[in-house]
């Protein structure tokens, strides 16, 4: 049985401007051990999705519908109290632009303690000492550098000790929500090594929020591709980038310069992200869809499977659209 | 290319408009900024009327006019709806100068006190070093002056002082603060990028101050302006009621000054009353236009509002 | 590629220092005397697209700002056309600002907020004096299609809060080329977009070449970037030139170990087991002196500690115009790489 099962969840936001469509009837599940990738232009809903799933949305954020199905319970029926027990003991999150949240007055292994004291009242101040320098090894930062104050660390270091904080509890599931982004090149490259291993290592599961479809390619199994509040296409990794069915998908992977292989003409996607107060009727990509046709405009995408593992929502895939 | 001329184009002239509609539509959502600005509107139509009584009948001059048949204070009635002073002269016609007096007072000490703190900031943030420190030095030395003092001072000295030398003095002792909020401001925008740019394209010092510097800091500027007013109409109250106001116009603090100085002021509550509540009022009336405003100028809710 | 045969140089650096020297914790104490850039030269040709790559806190940026004159170098010089940029002057210097313009790294905050579209990318040909009113709407309208923002009429009342990252960075390279300018400076353009909006303004970036035959610095953190659109690439490190040469020389065969580290660590769609890993980079860093010896000796795996620890590596030529500053960038160490 999987870990983690979504079934048709939407989300919002009541705003001045009326209700924002955040996330629209999303359903997934994610097994045990494995990572699932969520790729998608900023202000598509994968923070929102993420922060959904840890019950952590603003107060103007609801659920409007849907389950979300953890170890067979249903986290949306659960009492505050145990969720914040189902948070960072079973599900914890590394969250955007978290390694600037570090309070900069006190000490970072302190900071960590502090939050193993928190979420786990069986263990006492020497002990959670002690969980921190195991941790801290475990992530890479060197003994002599536990002490430090947050600002005497590199990106990097904060970053690894964010790790550090989501791996305290040993927890079954992690969403690290683009944990990489505004790091360099050779840092990213060695925090994402490390996420791999440590997943590995302890067989968690893992949702990996990305903009940068290049990341999420390197680490996880399967990928969720997102477009204005809507999964549109999911499949295994392999599957996803040698053989991407929706015409979104491949316009992104059209977008990315890479290093290897024949250096083609960039082909950026036209246009803008769609506004999700009102967003557009029928196939919400068929503004700045290469292959829309008059349908599009007017029905309901449907999910076609184009092998076992691998399905999109398109009107007209199947029959090879965005031609 | 020719095609393109005749084409006709969107171009607004004054495209700020639309920010102002935007900011308005935040500020009507505050009750606080409702209320004040109710209050304004009302003390502004008294401003206006205060004009109506002397044409009436001449013994509604507010300073001359005498009620023939009475010779001491009296209260309310159909003939002076407020009562009279001590004099006989109409309490109503009365407070309703003293309005005009005070939103002149208030109004003009206030903005010239912004101007001049403004443009002091901005110079002295902007061009840093030594016009910084001896600008700033000038303004911690301005700020640790009593002004209620000084223009006592000055009163003692000169004798009385008309109503333009007050509003004067309030000016030059009340831009500090200003230009301290303004120059922080200032430093702050200095190295942003798009000062910045405008270097790169070939801008001018003077340039780059009254073209991005100022519209980025006259909204804060304006929001002190309101608060400013406040502060300048309670001096000229006071120095009205100490006795070293302008003798050829009627204020609420002179209207006070009467009721002390001629032993009235716990036996006729009719003319204590008035000009103390509008003093209240309209000070209470442009902070809370002050703190509407405030929320007007937050990026967050602008942000909210602006976008489509 | 497309290049001219004359390949004239349009910017020279010469043997550019720039210190920063960071405020003391007390009044009076000078701090820590960063070396932003170190003795780099770098010649520009007329036409090309060069780009600059390296890690943050490498020293882009400054190199950058230096160009377009927001910074003084302590040693060096910097030529535009030949023409020493130190002294420039009155009408001179309004001149050079003419030509040279810089698109900034981050959109949100490199344009003015009280302005509206129209009054920011008219901004500089008011700056200049050019044109009258009309001409300036017309060429405004003209810049603003050719960077995708059109139909201009849509844009030119808005603020820079209306618009999204994209569009605010559109404005801003509008702002730059209106001017028509010879040279652009561009920091990181996309560092602060997705990347299905990058590939916009990278398209827009290659069309204002073509259209404008202007020459552009296309500062980057990212050599697959670098590798879609620029001619040539200078990789430097830490304020020192560590590899030269065109686009292909450095990414299909690099030789210098930090290039090799930056290429082994760029995401590889799912292809990492089938890629070639050069392998390079010590996973923990080694002591080193902060002044001697080569500056990437403390990362360097494949450093040979008697020689690399002391001396520093000069930028020699290995072949046809590629520059490489390691001591074994030609045959590689005794361990072989
Ligand atoms: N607190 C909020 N109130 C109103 N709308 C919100 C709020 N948070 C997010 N949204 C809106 O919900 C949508 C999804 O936002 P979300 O932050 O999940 O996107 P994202 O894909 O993670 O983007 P990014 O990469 O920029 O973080 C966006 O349109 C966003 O503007
Ligand atoms: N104004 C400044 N004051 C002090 N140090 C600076 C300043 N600007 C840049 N630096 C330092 O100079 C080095 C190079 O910076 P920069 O050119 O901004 O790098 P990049 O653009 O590659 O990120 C860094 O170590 C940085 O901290
Ligand atoms: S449903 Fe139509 S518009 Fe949407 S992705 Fe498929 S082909 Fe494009
Ligand atoms: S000179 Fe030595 S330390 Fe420097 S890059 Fe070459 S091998 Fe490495
Ligand atoms: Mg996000
Ligand atoms: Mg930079």
């Amino acid at each position: 049985m999987a870990l983690l099962e979504v079934l048709n969840l939407s989300i919002g936001y009541h705003t001045q401007k009326g209700y924002l469509h955040a996330v629209e009837d999303v359903s997934f599940s994610l097994e045990e051990g494995k990572s699932l990738g969520f790729v998608g232009e900023s202000g598509c809903g994968k923070t929102t999705l993420g922060m959904a799933l840890m019950r952590l949305l603003p107060p103007n954020g609801v659920i409007r519908e849907g389950r979300m199905l953890f170890d067979g319970g249903d986290l949306l029926q659960k009492s505050d109290e145990e969720m914040r027990e189902i948070r960072w003991q079973k599900i914890a999150m590394i969250f955007q632009a978290a390694m600037n949240a570090l309070n900069p007055v006190h000490r970072v292994h302190e900071q960590i303690a502090e939050a193993i004291l928190t979420h786990n009242a069986s263990i006492d101040k020497k002990e959670a000492f002690e969980q921190v320098e195991e941790l801290f090894q475990l992530v890479g930062i060197p003994k002599d550098r536990m002490r430090d104050y947050p600002h005497q660390y590199s990106g990097g270091m904060k970053q690894r000790a964010i790790i550090a904080m989501a791996l305290a509890c040993k927890p079954r599931l992690i969403i690290a929500d683009e944990p990489t982004t505004a790091l360099d090149v050779i840092v990213q490259d060695q925090i994402l090594k490390e996420i791999m291993n440590l997943q590995k290592e302890f067989g968690i599961s893992m949702i990996f929020i990305s903009h940068d479809i290049s990341i999420v390619a390197d680490v996880c199994h399967d990928i969720g591709i997102m477009y204005a509040g809507k999964l549109v296409e999911h499949g295994s990794r392999e599957e996803v980038f040698s053989n991407p069915a929706h015409p979104y998908t491949k316009a992104l992977l059209s977008s990315y310069p890479t290093l290897t292989g024949e250096k083609g003409q960039l082909m950026p996607i036209p246009g803008e992200t769609p506004n999700l107060i009102h967003p557009p009727s029928g196939c919400r990509f068929h503004d700045r869809c290469p292959g829309a046709k008059a349908a599009c405009k007017t029905g309901e995408a449907v999910w076609v499977e184009t092998s076992p593992r691998h399905k999109t929502l398109c009107y007209q895939c199947g029959a090879d659209c965005g031609e | 290319m020719n095609l393109e001329k005749s084409h006709k184009r969107y171009l607004k002239k004054f495209p700020w408009m639309d920010r102002l509609r935007g900011g308005w539509a935040i500020y009507k959502q505050n009750l606080l900024g409702k209320i004040g600005l109710s209050l304004l509107v009302m003390f502004a139509l008294m401003a206006i009327c205060s004009f109506i009584p002397p044409l009436i009948d001449p013994m509604y001059q507010p300073m001359t006019g005498v009620d023939p048949e009475i010779t001491k204070s009296t209260g309310p009635s159909l003939r002076h709806w407020l009562g009279t002073d001590f004099m006989g002269r109409d309490l109503l016609s009365q407070l309703l100068a003293g309005t005009r007096v005070a939103f002149l007072v208030g109004v003009s000490a206030a903005f010239m006190s912004i101007v001049l703190g403004t443009a002091i900031g901005m110079v002295a943030g902007y061009m840093g070093r030594f016009v910084d420190t001896f600008l700033m030095r000038l303004a911690d030395m301005i700020m640790v002056m009593p002004t209620m003092l000084v223009v006592l001072m000055l009163a003692a000295l000169f004798g009385q002082l008309t109503i333009w030398t007050i509003v004067l003095i309030i000016a030059l002792f009340r831009w500090p603060g200003v230009s301290r909020v303004i120059r922080a401001q200032t430093l702050s925008l200095k190295h942003r990028p798009f000062i910045e740019a405008a270097r790169v394209a070939g801008a001018s010092h003077t340039r780059i101050i009254f073209r991005h510097i100022m519209p980025n800091v006259l909204p804060l500027s304006f929001l002190y302006m309101t608060f400013r007013v406040t502060s300048a109409i309670i001096i000229e109250a006071a120095l009205a009621f100490l006795g070293f106001g302008d003798p050829s116009t009627v204020s609420w603090g002179m209207m006070l000054q009467w009721v002390w100085k001629t032993g009235h002021m716990f036996k006729a509550p009719y003319w204590l009353l008035p000009p103390g509540i509008c003093i209240s009022l309209i000070t209470l009336a442009f902070y809370m236009l002050g703190r509407a405003m405030d929320e007007v100028l937050d990026p967050r809710l602008r942000k909210e509002a602006g976008t489509e | 590629m497309k290049m001219n045969n004359d390949r004239e140089t349009i910017i020279e650096l010469e043997h550019i220092v720039k210190k920063y020297t960071s405020r003391g914790f007390f009044f009076g104490t000078r701090g820590n005397e960063i070396i932003a850039l170190n003795k780099i030269s770098i010649k520009i040709l007329k036409g090309e697209i060069f780009g600059l790559v390296g890690e943050s806190g490498s020293g882009k940026t400054t190199a950058g700002r230096l160009i377009v004159r927001l910074e003084k170098p302590e040693e060096g010089r910097i030529y535009l056309n030949g023409r020493e940029m130190a002294g420039l002057k009155g009408k001179a210097l309004k001149n050079f600002h003419r030509k040279v313009q810089m698109i900034f790294q981050d959109p949100y905050q490199s344009l003015n907020p009280q302005l509206s579209v129209f009054d920011t990318i008219s901004e500089p040909l008011v700056i200049h004096k050019i044109g009258n009113t009309e001409d300036r709407e017309d060429a405004v309208w003209q810049t603003m299609k050719s960077v995708g923002l059109s139909p201009p009429d849509d844009f030119v009342n808005r603020y820079p809060h209306q618009l999204s990252g994209g569009q605010r960075q559109r404005v801003a390279i509008a702002r730059a080329m209106v001017l028509n300018p010879d040279f652009v400076v561009a920091d990181e353009p996309t560092s602060m977009l997705d990347a299905s909006i990058s590939a916009q303004i990278f398209n827009i970036l290659i069309e204002m070449r073509e259209k404008f035959q202007v020459t552009l610095l296309f500062i980057t953190h990212s050599l697959s970037a670098a590798r879609y659109l620029c001619d040539r690439i200078a990789v430097i490190y830490k304020g020192n030139m560590m590899e030269l040469g065109s686009a292909d020389q450095v990414i299909q065969k690099p030789r210098h170990p930090y290039t090799k580290a930056l290429i082994d660590a760029l995401p590889k769609f799912g292809l990492s087991g089938k890629v070639k890993h050069y392998n390079t980079l010590l996973p923990v860093e080694r002591e080193a002196s902060e002044h001697e010896g080569c500056p990437f000796f403390a990362r360097c795996r494949v450093a040979n500690k008697a020689k690399c620890s002391l001396e520093r590596p000069l930028l020699k030529e290995t072949d046809d115009s590629h520059w490489v500053a390691c001591f074994y960038a030609e045959n590689g160490t005794e361990k072989g790489f």
